[in-house]
């Protein structure tokens, strides 16, 4: 297939995609003792409620071996809020037939604020600059330009992270593969690369200048912040608001919390049910570097002219 | 048609990650250079992570940052093996065109 063949093929799948996606509201009303009860759970104060929209009333169950649609048992209603934002509250029939909302979540219901427009040109902007990262990649014929366009999609997809609350992984993956893996390629790329490949830079006397002065105004910058730093002040981190449900009487749920996808919370996912992947990993890891060793280790016929003599005479001495 | 730009849900999230995977879809069947190949590999990779990000994110369940952790550490391993072969074939052959690699002795 022709590279214009492929190119089409991309666009198709996007348009398909960006179809496919666009989601699905429930919008027909609730009865109105359910929306009664909805009413009554919320707070009366500030953010008023507009509507109540009601998703699927029954779910599907295996009643006698088949597949039933039997009225659902919780009831999941989406409530719109005078200030835009909407709130799923789950509804339950408990045995008495009385109707009782036992959960209200916001859709995003931390104190970071994430709708409106500051959160979509955040999100636009990192999105493209990731994906034209990855275009650069799979486009340019210089490999450290390529190189390039992956470390600034990284970029981007740290960010991306970051606005879905996962806060470590976004170090995590700045580290790891901007800082790690990256710098793996771009070893391998000049060790393979012939020398007219260069980079395009200013040079001479120009560009010393302008690297003097950037190297300067660096260590000016760097000095500057890090005799700014205060202690943290504990007093104003106590009284910092928190994060809190809109009912009472059921206990946060996990995604509410603030420090939801922070290092501790990973962290006691990690080395809780997780431990046993995380073990897994440290031998893979070990067998990774064993193995690019073993590979990337210097066939015999390679070494005899110069510095792996060493290396083959040991071998001999294993033969024999 | 504002309605899409402005209000960003986790719809946004996973075309992003599926045009993402494309992208690196594309780089591996079109590219011939291997450490290229290699990248949109990893490319592949960081799409299933915002994926499965954006899942955890939507059930409130931490368990994908763990997921999401481990892939980061097996595409770290892949990497490092992968640039090992790439680093083995160059030194047999001096090119690392994969079109050209149809043997395995050199």
């Amino acid at each position: 297939m022709s590279r214009t063949g492929f190119v089409l093929w991309i666009v198709v799948a996007m348009v398909g995609a960006a179809f496919a996606a666009t989601p699905a509201r429930a919008d027909t009303a609730c009865a109105a003792d359910i929306e009664m009860a909805v009413r009554s759970a919320l707070p009366a104060a500030k953010p008023g409620v507009v509507g109540v929209h009601c998703g699927a009333v029954t779910e599907s169950r295996t009643v006698n071996g088949r597949l039933e649609s039997v009225p659902a048992s919780v009831v999941a209603a989406e409530v719109v809020l005078s200030d835009g934002r909407v709130a799923t509250a789950r509804v339950k029939k408990d045995e008495g037939g009385k109707l009782q909302v036992v959960g209200v979540t916001y859709q995003h219901a931390d104190l970071v604020e994430s709708t409106g427009w500051g959160v979509a040109v955040l999100f636009w902007v990192f999105a493209l600059f990731s994906i034209a990262g990855a275009l650069f990649v799979i486009t340019r014929r210089n490999l450290i330009a390529a190189v390039m366009g992956m470390v600034g999609s990284f970029l981007g997809i740290a960010v991306i992270y970051m606005m879905l609350y996962a806060q470590f992984l976004a170090v995590i993956q700045m580290l790891v593969y901007a800082g790690a893996i990256m710098v793996l390629f771009v070893f391998v790329v000049m060790i393979l690369n012939r020398p007219e490949d260069e980079p395009v830079a200013p040079s001479g006397r120009a560009g010393q200048v302008l690297g003097g002065v950037a190297t300067l105004y660096l260590v000016v910058r760097l000095i500057t912040t890090l005799t700014r730093v205060e202690p943290p002040n504990l007093e104003i981190a106590m009284t910092a608001p928190q994060p809190q449900c809109v009912t009472a009487a059921s206990p946060c749920p996990e995604a509410d919390r603030a420090d939801w996808g922070s290092v501790k919370a990973v962290g006691g996912d990690l080395f809780g049910p997780g431990l046993f992947p995380f073990e897994a990993v440290s031998i893979l890891l070990l067998v990774a570097v064993v193995g690019a060793i073993a590979i990337a280790r210097p066939l015999r016929d390679d070494s005899e002219d110069s510095e792996d003599g060493g290396d083959a005479s040991h071998a001999h001495g294993g033969a024999a | 048609m504002s309605d899409i730009l402005t209000n960003i849900g986790y719809g946004h999230f996973l075309v992003l990650a599926a045009v993402l995977f494309l992208i690196g879809v594309a780089g591996v069947l079109v590219r011939r250079n291997a450490l290229i190949i290699l990248m949109s590999v990893e490319l592949m990779l960081n799409a299933a992570n915002v994926t499965l990000l954006t899942f955890s994110r939507m059930w409130g369940d931490l368990s994908a940052h763990t997921f999401a952790l481990v892939v980061i550490a097996v595409a770290a391993a892949e990497a490092s093996v992968g640039l090992a072969i790439v680093v083995a074939v160059f030194r047999g052959r001096r090119n690392v065109e994969v079109d050209r690699l149809t043997t395995l002795r050199h």
